[in-house]
C-alpha cells in the first residue's frame, strides 16, 4: 500500500520533469533552427550546391583522386578533353613535338593566378615539378625528364618517345596552382572561375567567383561543392532544396524526379564493364570458348533490366564516339551462337551437359560488390550458361585488382575500367595488353596485337595514332581477347532553375563559368 | 602515487602490445595502398612502377622490421603522414576528432533526455500504459535500422517541414538530425536498463528501512534508489561513449558527417596503414581514459566501491 503511495508521488514529480524536457527538447531544436535561420545567405546572389557522390578529405589538386579542385571550377590543366572526347587548349595556347619526346607549350598569355600573380612558364614549371614530386601517380603518367622555362613557352624533354604526353596533360592531378602558396590542403591558388572560399574535409568545398578569370567572369556568385556518398540521402537533398545538382540518383526514383520538376541527365560514361578471361585456364586459352561466352552476355537484358536502361551496349573497350574507335561487325548472339562456338572449340553435350574430353565442365568466375551491377550480370551469365548445360561457380571477392594479381584460379572474371579517361586510348592498350601491363591481369601476350601497340608509342601524328588504335581494338575483338559489355551512363539530377548544365563524359569539368542559376 | 605510476607502466605496455597487434593484423589483410597511390584505375604503371613504390615505401621488408620503423618514429613522437592525403595523421585525427565529440555529446543529451524520464515512468507505472508504450518504444528503437531512421528523420524534418537541413556540418541545426538519430537507437536500450535497475533497487531492505526512519520518498527515490540504479547504466554508458568516439559510420555517411569512423572506414578500404595505426592508437588512450571516468562515477554513486575494492573483485 505504501508503494503505491510512492509511486503515485514520485510518478507526479516524474510526469513533470517527463513534461519539462519535452519542452526543452522543443526548445533545444527552436534554438537550433532559429541559429540557422541567421546563417542563411542573401538572397540577391546567384548561388548553388552541387552534391557528389564520392567525398573527399584534401583539396590539394595534385593528390586529391576526386580532383575537386578541377570539378569545382577552381583548377584548371593545360589541356582538357572536350565533350566531343578531343584533346583541346586549356591553360597552353598550342603546343608541338616533331618527335613525341620533345614538346614545346606555349601557355596562354592574360591569364592570373586567384591571388593576382601571372602565370608564365616558370610557374607552370614550378606546379608540375610540384606535383611530380608529391604524386607518385603523377610521376608515372607524365614520365617527365626535364623542363626549361622561357617567358610563356615551356619545353619539356619526356624520359622515352610518348606521344600521348597532352593527354596526359588532361589528367586534373597535373591542374596549374601557384606553388608560392603553401596552404595546398586548405586554400590552394588556381587558375578558374571560381576560388576557393572554405574547405571543410568530407562535408563541402564553398567557392566565390574569381572577378579576373581569363575567360570571362563566372555567371555564378558563390558554389558549394558539396558530399554525399549516400545514393537517398542526395536525394531527398535535391528534394529539400539543400542541393541543386546531385550525382548518381537512386535510379529507382528517377521517374518521381521528374514529376516533381527535375531535369535528369543520363549520358554515357567512359567507363566500360567487361569480362576478362584468363589466358592461362585451359578453357580460356581457346578463342571459341571466348566467343561462346561473350555470345551468351545478353547485353539488351543487362542495360534494360540491370541498369534501368542507364547504359549503351559496348562493341568494345572504348565508346563509339571517339574517333580510335572502330566500326564492328554484327556478331551471332545467344545460347545457339553460344553452343555452335562450344562445338568448334570441342565441347559434346551429354545428357544436357556440356562435357569436354569426356568431363563435365565448370568454370570459375569471379566478381566483386563495389560495382553492384557486375554480381547480377554473371547471375544472368551463370542461368544463360545453364541452359546450355555448363555449371559457373561464381565467387565474390572483396578487392578484385589484388585477387587478380595474387591468384590464377579464375577462368574469367567480371572487371570495370575508364578505357580512355583522358581522349588517347594508348593508356588502356599499354596497361591491359602489354606484357608487363598493371592491368594485364589475364596475362595476354598476343605478338600482333603488341607489335601494333609498339608501333603506337612510337607515332605523334593523331590520325595516324587513331589508325593504329582502331587497328588493336580491331584485334581484340576479332580474337576476344575481352568480352566488352556496356557502358553505363552517368545519371545527374538538377532543379528547373539550374541553367547551362552539361554532364560531362569524363566528370571531370562540372562547375563552369557559364553554369547559371535563376533567382 | 606508486598506484598512479604503476598503472601507467601497464597501460604503456599494453599501447604498445596492441600497436604491434594491430601493425600485424593490418599487414595480414591482403593488398596494399601502392596501387591507390598509383590510381592505376586511370594511369598507365607498370609492374616494375608498383614494385619500386613497394621498394621505396619498405613494403618488401619483414615484417618486424617495418615495426620498428613505425616504432622508431612514434618513439618520436610521429605518427608518419597518410599515403593517400600526404598529411601528417595527428593533423588528419586532430581535424576529425571536434565534430565526432560535438555529435557524441549531442547523441548522449539525446539518449538522457529520452531514457531517464520513460525509464524512471515505467519503473514507477510498472506494468500501467507508460510501461507498455516505453516497452513498444524500446522494441521499435532497437528494430529500427538506424539508416533507415536517420532517412525518416530527413523525410520529416528536411523534405516535408523544410526546417532543418538534410546533411552538412556548420550550425548546431546541422547536428539535431544525426544526434537524434544516434540517441534514439541508443536510448531503447537504457529506458528497460534503467527500468529494471530502478524495480530492483525499489525493492531493496534499505528502502524499507529508510521508509521506516521516517525518511522522505523524494529524499529516498532521488537520493538514494535513482542514484544506485544507476550503476548498470554507467557501466553500459561507458560503452556506448567508447563506441560512439569510435565512429559510427552509417549515421556520418548519411548526413555527411565528418567523423572519425568513416575516416578509419577509407583508410582500411585503402590500406592506409599509418592513419589506421594512429587511429588505433589515438581511440585507445580514449577509451582508457572513459574507463577512468566511468571507475570515478561508481565511486560517487555508490561510496562503498572504492578502487581497492573493485581491484579485489
Amino acid at each position: 500500500m505504501k508503494i503505491v503511495i510512492v509511486t503515485n508521488y514520485a510518478g507526479e514529480k516524474m510526469f513533470r520533469y517527463f513534461k519539462s524536457t519535452l519542452i526543452l527538447l522543443m526548445i533545444f531544436m527552436l534554438f537550433g533552427c532559429s541559429l540557422s535561420s541567421s546563417g542563411e545567405e542573401e538572397k540577391s546572389q546567384k548561388e548553388l550546391t552541387l552534391l557528389f557522390n564520392f567525398p573527399t578529405n584534401t583539396i590539394d589538386p595534385h593528390l586529391d583522386s576526386n580532383y575537386t579542385m578541377v570539378r569545382a571550377g577552381v583548377g584548371e590543366t593545360l589541356v582538357k578533353i572536350s565533350e566531343d572526347l578531343k584533346i583541346e587548349p586549356w591553360l597552353a595556347e598550342e603546343w608541338k613535338s616533331k618527335d613525341g619526346q620533345n614538346w614545346t607549350f606555349k601557355i596562354r598569355e592574360g591569364v592570373t593566378f586567384h591571388n593576382g600573380k601571372k602565370v608564365d612558364a616558370q610557374a607552370v614549371k614550378a606546379s608540375l615539378e610540384r606535383a611530380i614530386k608529391d604524386s607518385p601517380a603523377v610521376k608515372a603518367a607524365l614520365k617527365i625528364r626535364k623542363m626549361e622555362a622561357n617567358g610563356q613557352l615551356l619545353t619539356i624533354r619526356t624520359e622515352e618517345v610518348f606521344p600521348q604526353f597532352p593527354s596526359e596533360l588532361v589528367h586534373p592531378n597535373t591542374a596549374i596552382i601557384d606553388v608560392t602558396e603553401k596552404d595546398f590542403d586548405q586554400k590552394p591558388i588556381g587558375t578558374g572561375p571560381f576560388k576557393v572560399s572554405s574547405f571543410e574535409p568530407g562535408v563541402a568545398l564553398k567557392v566565390e567567383r574569381f572577378d579576373e578569370y581569363w575567360n570571362g567572369k563566372a555567371k555564378l556568385d558563390k558554389a558549394t561543392f558539396s558530399f554525399n556518398e549516400d545514393a537517398n540521402a542526395r536525394l531527398m537533398a535535391l528534394q529539400s532544396g539543400d542541393a541543386d545538382i546531385i550525382f548518381r540518383p537512386p535510379v529507382e526514383n528517377l521517374e518521381q524526379l521528374k514529376e516533381e520538376k527535375v531535369k535528369v541527365d543520363s549520358v554515357p560514361g567512359l567507363r566500360t564493364h567487361q569480362l576478362l578471361f584468363n589466358m592461362d585456364s585451359p578453357y580460356m586459352k581457346d578463342e571459341n570458348v571466348r566467343k561462346a561466352i561473350d555470345a551468351l552476355v545478353d547485353r539488351k537484358e543487362i542495360v534494360e533490366h540491370i541498369l534501368n536502361g542507364h547504359a549503351v551496349e559496348a562493341k568494345g573497350p572504348f565508346l563509339t564516339d571517339f574517333p580510335f574507335a572502330p566500326s564492328y561487325e554484327e556478331k551471332k548472339r545467344g545460347i545457339e551462337a553460344a553452343r555452335q562456338y562450344f562445338t568448334q572449340a570441342g565441347f559434346q553435350a551429354e545428357n544436357g551437359k556440356l562435357t569436354k574430353d569426356g568431363k563435365s565442365v565448370q568454370f570459375k568466375v569471379l566478381t566483386y560488390s563495389s560495382r553492384p551491377e557486375l554480381p547480377l550480370i554473371v547471375q544472368i551469365l551463370q542461368s544463360k550458361a545453364k541452359e546450355l548445360g555448363i555449371e559457373m561457380t561464381i565467387q565474390q571477392v572483396e578487392n578484385i585488382d589484388e585477387y587478380l594479381a595474387a591468384n590464377d584460379d579464375w577462368d574469367f572474371a567480371t572487371y570495370s575500367s575508364l578505357t580512355a579517361p583522358r581522349g588517347d586510348a594508348a593508356y588502356f592498350l599499354n596497361a591491359t595488353y602489354m606484357p608487363n601491363g598493371a592491368l594485364n591481369y589475364a596475362n595476354m601476350n598476343h605478338p600482333e596485337l603488341i607489335a601494333v601497340i609498339n608501333q603506337l608509342n612510337q607515332t605523334v601524328e593523331v590520325n595516324e595514332r587513331n589508325k593504329l588504335a582502331r587497328e588493336a581494338a580491331k584485334i581484340i575483338d576479332k580474337e576476344m581477347l575481352h568480352s566488352f559489355i556496356v557502358h553505363p551512363n552517368i545519371i545527374v539530377a538538377y532543379r528547373d532553375g539550374v541553367k547551362n548544365w552539361v554532364t560531362s563524359k569524363s566528370e571531370y569539368y562540372m562547375l563552369t563559368k557559364d553554369l547559371d542559376v535563376e533567382k | 602515487m606508486i598506484h598512479i605510476a604503476k598503472r601507467l607502466i601497464e597501460f604503456m605496455l599494453f599501447l604498445l602490445l596492441l600497436s604491434f597487434i594491430s601493425f600485424i593484423f593490418i599487414k595480414l589483410a591482403p593488398g596494399d595502398p601502392v596501387k591507390q597511390m598509383l590510381q592505376v584505375d586511370e594511369v598507365s604503371i607498370t609492374k616494375e612502377q608498383i614494385e619500386a613504390l613497394r621498394d621505396e615505401l619498405k613494403f618488401n621488408e619483414p615484417l618486424h622490421i617495418q615495426y620498428w620503423y613505425w616504432l622508431k618514429r612514434f618513439f618520436q613522437f610521429d605518427l608518419g603522414n597518410s599515403y593517400i592525403t600526404n598529411q601528417p595523421v595527428l593533423t588528419e585525427l586532430l581535424s576529425r576528432f571536434p565534430a565526432t565529440v560535438m555529435l557524441t555529446c549531442a547523441s548522449l543529451i539525446v539518449m538522457i533526455l529520452i531514457s531517464i524520464p520513460l525509464g524512471t515512468l515505467s519503473a514507477l507505472y510498472k506494468n500501467k500504459w507508460v510501461d507498455h508504450m516505453s516497452r513498444l518504444f524500446a522494441l521499435v528503437g532497437s528494430s529500427i535500422p538506424s539508416f533507415w531512421l536517420g532517412l525518416l528523420f530527413i523525410e520529416w524534418f528536411a523534405v516535408k517541414l523544410g526546417i532543418l537541413p538534410s546533411m552538412g556540418k556548420g550550425t548546431v541545426k546541422h547536428i539535431i538530425l544525426p544526434s537524434l538519430t544516434l540517441g534514439i537507437a541508443m536510448s531503447a536500450v537504457y529506458v528497460r536498463l534503467l527500468r529494471s535497475s530502478l524495480l530492483e533497487s525499489l525493492n531493496e531492505d534499505y528502502v524499507k528501512a529508510a521508509r521506516a526512519r521516517g525518511i522522505s520518498e523524494r529524499r529516498i527515490f532521488f537520493f538514494h534508489v535513482f542514484r544506485r540504479s544507476l550503476i548498470p547504466v554507467i557501466t553500459i554508458f561507458g560503452m556506448s561513449l567508447g563506441s560512439l568516439i569510435s565512429g559510427t559510420v552509417v549515421i556520418e555517411v548519411l548526413f555527411s558527417y565528418p567523423g572519425m569512423g568513416k575516416m578509419v572506414v577509407d583508410a582500411i578500404i585503402r590500406r592506409d596503414y599509418p592513419v589506421i595505426q594512429g587511429y588505433v592508437l589515438f581511440i585507445t588512450i580514449l577509451i582508457v581514459m572513459i574507463n577512468i571516468f566511468v571507475d570515478i562515477c561508481y565511486r560517487y554513486l555508490n561510496p562503498e566501491i572504492r578502487l581497492k575494492g573493485v581491484e579485489r573483485r
